[in-house]
């Protein structure tokens, strides 16, 4: 089943007319890489799958998302973020709350759990999932601005992922990471995709062949191909998608 | 680095000047009132009495009423002003139609700055009998066992009138604070905050959170302001020597007592020390207000 699909979607900021007439069909627990050069509109695409793109006044959809077959439209907001978990290019844990509550903070906002014991012990999994728990387990209560860049940048897909949404957002997770920092993160996305699906957005096609199973190439707004991961870096169809990938584009 | 430091010897006079005058302020201050404590000790600020007298022997003067006062009105304002400045912020920055934003602001930003008589007149001859009529005379009536509600308001001159107009007086202050920590909050955060399903509300109380500083900060603003307004205060506090727990007894502020007793504080030989020594205790309740912000704040830290 795909988790989530769009159809003929359009979007404007103002009369800007940024995202033009894109299909897509994300499969279930697979990585989904939508890559291209900077300004195509890849974060606008993908801010639009949890309704987020809506915080913008400016910012106009048209056309369908579903998720699991339901159209977002047709949910409440609300729910939509809380099911699909979102991550993001600069490393955004709330400074002014410690480690903990920065991962508690969604499941309260949603009463997700019913006794703190529970809290403790969905924190601690998530943290864990996001291969964070041995190096903050001591420092908890500690507010999440003393971390490093890389582990704020897990801190947050802790804080994502505690919700056990059913979709993972990334836009440009590792963009502002060390390549260390952003090897971790790749290698947790491996095991995430077990449980969830991850859309991810690269401006970088090796990062892309490294970590996802699907690939969608976008120009200027337009789908221009995709595919298995494998079959677009190995035999790309469009010409535009070859030149991309052999970096002869700007 | 050679032009760095010539700037900075042309800078260090100007600091050192502000400094200066302000050191040299607080001295002023101790010597003049220097008398009253040789003679008083500390029940200048632990008596209520005010006793003027052609003969010195018989002068005594005592405060405390005052002191009550002005931090019964301050904190009053501040209870007040604190909602407000903070609803306000965030209607503006939230919800206030684009066309309407830059109005409301700049309104504010006027209000903020007329002359403090005019609030002075306006809560004297508008706000203190519409409070009278409207707030003091049901809650009398029906609450008068409570002892905030417990005093008859005969003029509507009192705390709570003070307090009231203070508080309106300080929001436009207090709220420019809050709105520019509150407008210049890194959109990544609001975003991550509705990320996680929150609601408007829900965003709205996390991202108050994110700018604590900057509402302490406002706090001590308004605080600062309440407590040393002095002419608006005067017309509707009532001026009496008194100490009374009820929002609606009249009462006195040091700011309105040093400014209605200063014409005649000439003639006899010990008020006017007395009434340094009221500005002093000013100085004094600033200080401290100020060093208890400071010190939550620097409680408060955290990087960038
Ligand atoms: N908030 C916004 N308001 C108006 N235009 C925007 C906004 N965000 C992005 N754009 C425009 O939309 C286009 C796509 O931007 P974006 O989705 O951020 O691209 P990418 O993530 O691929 O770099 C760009 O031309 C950009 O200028
Ligand atoms: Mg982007």
């Amino acid at each position: 089943m795909n988790a989530i699909e769009t159809e003929d979607l359009h979007i404007y900021y103002g009369k800007n007319h940024v995202i033009k007439g894109v299909n897509l069909e994300i499969p279930e627990k697979s990585v989904f890489a939508i890559m291209g050069p900077s300004g195509c509109g890849k974060s606008t695409l993908l801010r639009s799958l949890n309704r987020l793109l809506e915080l913008n006044e400016d910012a106009k959809i048209k056309g369908d998302i579903r998720l699991f077959g339901k159209s977002v439209f047709d949910m409440d907001p609300i729910i939509v973020r809380r099911e699909i978990g979102m991550v993001f290019q600069h490393p955004n844990p709330f400074p002014h709350m410690s480690i903990f509550d920065n991962v508690a903070l969604g499941l309260k906002l949603n009463k997700l759990v019913k006794s703190k014991n529970e809290l403790k012990k969905i924190v601690k999994w998530a943290l864990e999932k996001s291969a964070l728990w041995d190096e903050v387990k001591d420092k908890l209560h500690e507010p999440a601005s003393a971390l490093s860049g890389g582990q704020m940048q897990r801190l947050c897909i802790a804080r994502a992922i505690a919700l056990k949404p059913k979709v993972l957002l990334m836009d440009e997770p590792t963009a502002n990471l060390d390549p260390v920092s952003a090897r971790k993160i790749e290698e947790l996305i491996f095991e995430l995709k077990k449980d969830l699906t991850i859309v991810i957005v690269t401006h970088s096609p090796a990062q892309a062949a490294r970590v996802s199973d699907y690939v969608a190439f976008l120009y200027l707004g337009k789908l221009i191909e995709v595919g298995k991961t494998e079959d677009i870096f190995e035999n790309p169809k469009e010409e535009l998608t070859e030149k991309y990938l052999t970096g002869r584009m700007g | 680095m050679v032009r760095m430091d010539k700037f900075k010897t042309f800078l260090a006079p100007f600091c050192g000047l502000v400094f200066g005058l302000f050191i040299l302020m607080l001295i002023v201050y101790l010597t003049a009132s220097l008398p009253i404590f040789e003679r008083e000790g500390l029940a200048i600020y632990t008596t209520n009495v005010w006793k003027a007298s052609e003969n010195p022997q018989k002068e005594f003067y005592g405060v405390l009423a005052a002191i009550y006062g002005s931090i019964y009105t301050s904190v009053l304002a501040v209870l007040i002003a604190l909602p407000l400045s903070i609803s306000f912020a965030v209607f503006v920055i939230d919800y206030a139609p684009k066309r309407l934003k830059e109005p409301l602001m700049v309104a504010t930003d006027i209000m903020a700055g007329l002359p403090t008589i005019i609030y002075g007149i306006w809560g004297a001859f508008v706000l203190v009998p519409i409070l009278k009529e409207y707030v003091m005379m049901p809650l009398y009536e029906h609450f008068s066992f409570i002892p905030l509600f417990s005093f008859r308001p005969v003029t509507g001159y009192s705390y709570l009138s003070a307090g009231v107009l203070l508080g309106i007086m300080v929001t436009p202050f207090a709220s420019a604070i809050i709105r520019e920590a509150y407008r210049s909050i890194p959109y990544i955060y609001r975003e991550g905050v509705y990320a996680l399903g929150a609601t408007r509300y829900e965003a709205t109380k996390i991202l108050l959170g994110y700018i604590k500083p900057a509402i302490v900060a406002g706090i001590l603003l308004a605080f600062g302001r309440a407590i040393g307004e002095t002419v608006a205060v005067s017309l509707v506090i009532g001026n009496v020597f008194n100490i009374n727990p009820s929002l609606f007894a009249p009462g006195y502020t040091i700011s309105s007592l040093i400014a209605n007793q200063f014409g005649n504080a000439y003639i006899y030989k010990y008020m006017v020390p007395a009434l340094f020594a009221a500005g002093l205790s000013l100085f004094i309740i600033g200080l401290i207000v100020n060093l208890a912000g400071l010190m939550y704040l620097r409680r408060f830290k955290y990087a960038r």
